[in-house]
């Protein structure tokens, strides 16, 4: 950079940082982190978007910062980790870049890197543990089967590799049962519980895979299933645990719209099965405009999906000046949520979807 | 016109984009570009007919209109953004990640409007 366009951006980088102090306001502290990335300094970035969000909790932009920051920092990290990786390749320093990539939802340099740790440390499962937890997240978020199937294998070729990896065993036995293959996972369960005993929940959760029902070990055939369906066969340990025992199917929709509803930034929040609806937070009675741009809009995104030949609409977000609309369907049962624009809408569809998987095991039961 | 063809050629290169589309709020089609496959006769009319049932329900509730609708199906996923009068329909299958295409989607949206101003 020529010496005076630096001097001239030092010079902007002083007004900025005596008008945040001056006039703090979201605006302010972006202008300053701005100029913060386009030096490069990413962390300097970084702490100029904490320091604003400590003030001003609620700004989008801040929150754009802080994420963009976060990525510059992770990027350079990256960097400097790939220049190690060159000159002395190392198991640790693969899983660390592997982590960065994961973080940076970047999956064509993930594989690339695995493949890579793979073919250098054939020996080291972790390549395939790394590779068959990103394949599991992506699994568990569109309940893909060729995602799922792919998890799966990396997972066993992880635990065939290193039996006494409790991560690789945990994560295959849980995928396993929630899929439908209880036996297959309980195998799995076990083994890990007689590996180390003290393995954090690993009694209750065999005690909540020993109450579930079996439906094979054809892998494949339960993957395509659940792809069908759109929903996990089996809520998690953790969803069965917050509704224990009895009055299973009013309980658990009821505590899972609570867990909604108390998402922050969240106003309103329904659970509709049929003809019946529950509802938590800003919703005046039965005829509130909400229940009904919600019902609307969840049949008409089936019809559209449908008829696109795109399988069931499972998750629709309609955005407007009123914030957002999050709707998770599964078959009659439909959950939606209503909430501003900077509530963290990921976390809002994760526990719809999990509030229609819970309607869908209470109507197994 | 040109320049709004460009727009959706260039958003189709974009991760995961299997076709995107402009179409008008009565369903015919501005401008596409599509895979293989893909009708876009077929995608106009269920843009429309799915942002004209969201927004009336929205507007009858005195919620004002939708700017974007984003949706996930078992083999894929849309999104539907508003523009002045008429919507920008992109398709991706069902692996890509929405976010990591969202910087394509609103630089191709700004593009069209910009195009759209000036026609």
């Amino acid at each position: 950079m020529h010496l005076i366009q630096r001097m001239k951006i030092w010079k902007e980088l002083r007004r900025l940082e005596q008008r945040a102090k001056e006039q703090p306001s979201p605006s302010t502290f972006v202008d300053l982190g701005q100029v913060y990335i386009n030096l490069d300094l990413h962390d300097k970035a970084e702490a100029m978007a904490t320091d604003g969000l400590a003030l001003f909790p609620k700004s989008i932009e801040l929150r754009q910062l802080l994420d963009c920051a976060r990525r510059g920092l992770r990027t350079r990290r990256a960097q400097e980790l790939r220049a190690k990786l060159t000159r002395s390749p190392h198991p640790k320093l693969f899983r660390e870049l592997a982590q960065i990539h994961i973080e940076l939802g970047d999956t064509a340099s993930l594989h690339a890197l695995c493949q890579e740790w793979s073919l250098r440390f054939p020996d080291d499962a972790g390549s395939w543990l790394v590779l068959g937890q990103a394949r599991l997240t992506s699994f568990y978020r569109d309940l893909a089967a060729r995602e799922g199937q792919e998890a799966v294998q990396c997972l066993q070729r992880a635990v065939n590799m290193d039996p006494k990896d409790p991560q690789a065993r945990r994560l295959l036995g849980e995928v396993l049962y929630r899929v439908g293959a209880v036996h297959e996972a309980q195998r799995h369960l076990e083994a890990l519980r007689d590996l180390d005993a003290s393995e954090p929940g690993i009694e209750q959760l065999l005690q909540h895979v020993q109450g579930l029902a079996d439906h094979g070990d054809d892998i494949a055939a339960l993957l395509s299933s659940v792809e069908a369906h759109g929903s996990l066969l089996h809520p998690s340990a953790e969803a069965a645990r917050r509704a224990p025992g009895g009055e299973q199917s009013m309980t658990q929709a009821r505590l899972g719209l609570q867990r909604v509803a108390e998402i922050e930034g969240v106003e309103k929040a329904t659970f509709i099965r049929g003809s019946k609806a529950m509802v938590k937070g800003a919703i005046r009675d039965g005829k509130d405009p909400f229940l009904r741009i919600v019902r609307v809009t969840a049949k008409a995104a089936h019809r559209f999906a449908r008829r696109l030949d795109i399988g069931n609409a499972s998750k629709t977000v309609v955005e407007g000046d009123y914030g957002r609309i999050c709707i998770c369907v599964f078959g009659e049962a439909l959950a939606a949520a209503q909430c501003t624009e900077d509530c963290d809408q990921l976390q809002v569809l994760t526990e719809l979807q999990e509030l229609v998987a819970g309607a869908l095991h209470t109507v197994e039961e | 016109m040109s320049k709004i063809n460009d727009a959706i050629a260039e958003l189709r290169h974009a991760p995961g984009v299997k076709g995107a589309a402009v179409v008008t709020a009565d369903g015919l089609v501005a401008a596409s570009s599509l895979a293989t496959g893909l009708d876009a006769e077929v995608i106009s009319g269920l843009a429309s007919y799915l942002m004209m049932t969201t927004n009336r329900s929205l507007d009858e509730g005195g919620y004002g209109l939708c700017s974007k609708l984003l949706l996930n199906a078992t083999h894929g996923k849309a999104v539907l953004v508003q523009l002045d009068d008429s919507y920008l329909v992109v398709l991706f299958d069902q692996f890509a990640e929405i976010a990591q295409a969202d910087r394509e989607v609103d630089g191709a949206v700004a593009r069209i409007r910009r195009a759209s101003r000036l026609a």
